[in-house]
């Protein structure tokens, strides 16, 4: 499991995940990953379109991510562009309805800037 | 036990970590694949089997992790109906999926009420068509099932 990031500009920070995002994944980048998401960017675009399996314990981790960037007056979002694998277990569990996700990088920081 | 007509049940026996459990994913490709599962049913597969394997390793207690975990694949066909079943038992705590998640939970209105606890069990539901638990000589029986047609 990888994971790297690139601060676009003073408001929104990509984060990218690559691999498989199981427990074992999950457990090898989370604190990393609490790290970078829980930005003091206003803005956090998660990029999904490389994982290549998305447990709960890797749900878990954005919705933990997700709400502390909320508490912070910040968003987080999620692009799995071409990701039909994780984009049917975003929809399965409903985590597509709370944690806004795209299928485009673009339309993922406009929302972020609304 | 699952069989297929022609295959007797493929088996694994593994330790009840995160790092096996994922040997365990790699195993169940393998064996699917040769049974020509169609990819779709493997993914619904392992996502359960992760999920399964994650809550004996998170609440199983000690003697699950202690003890191995033994897996069973099979597939069988008839008419074009094709049923995949994978049994996992391991040595945790009595813990019956169906009875301690027996309807899908509702889901949240929002993020702020989001509650990250049970997602395991609402996946495990989701992904798979059925499940059945038993329990025997100190060791849980989970049997998930998927369920697929194909052109006779």
């Amino acid at each position: 499991m990888a994971i790297q990031y690139e601060d676009v500009n003073d408001d929104i920070r990509r984060i990218f995940l690559r691999g498989r995002l199981d427990t074992a994944g999950s457990e090898q980048i989370a604190a990393e990953f609490a790290a970078l998401a829980e930005s003091a960017k206003r803005g956090v675009v998660v990029n999904l379109s490389d994982v290549t399996f998305l447990s709960s314990m890797g749900i878990r981790a954005l919705i933990a991510s997700a709400k502390a960037q909320q508490a912070k007056g910040g968003r987080m979002v999620l692009n799995v562009a071409g990701n039909d694998v994780v984009a049917r277990t975003l929809e399965a569990t409903g985590i597509d309805e709370l944690i806004p996700t795209f299928e485009d990088e673009d339309e993922a920081e406009r929302a972020l800037l609304k | 036990m699952p069989s297929s007509a022609t295959q007797p049940p493929a088996e694994l026996t593994i330790r009840g970590d995160t790092w096996d459990a994922r040997r365990a994913s790699v195993w169940l490709a393998s064996v699917a694949l040769a049974q020509n599962v169609p990819r779709e049913q493997i993914v619904r597969l392992d996502h359960c089997l992760d999920e399964a394997l994650a809550n004996v390793i998170a609440h199983g207690g000690p003697t699950a992790l202690a003890s191995p975990v033994r897996l069973q694949f099979g597939v069988r066909r008839s008419e074009g109906m094709c049923t995949a079943e994978l049994a996992v038992a391991d040595a945790g705590v009595a813990f019956d999926p169906s009875r301690y998640s027996p309807e899908p939970a509702p889901r949240p209105a929002s993020l702020a009420e989001a509650k990250p606890e049970g997602l395991g069990l609402v996946m495990i539901r989701n992904f798979s068509d059925d499940l059945r638990y038993r329990r025997s000589e100190g060791r849980n029986h989970l049997t998930i099932t998927v369920s697929w047609t194909e052109a006779a």
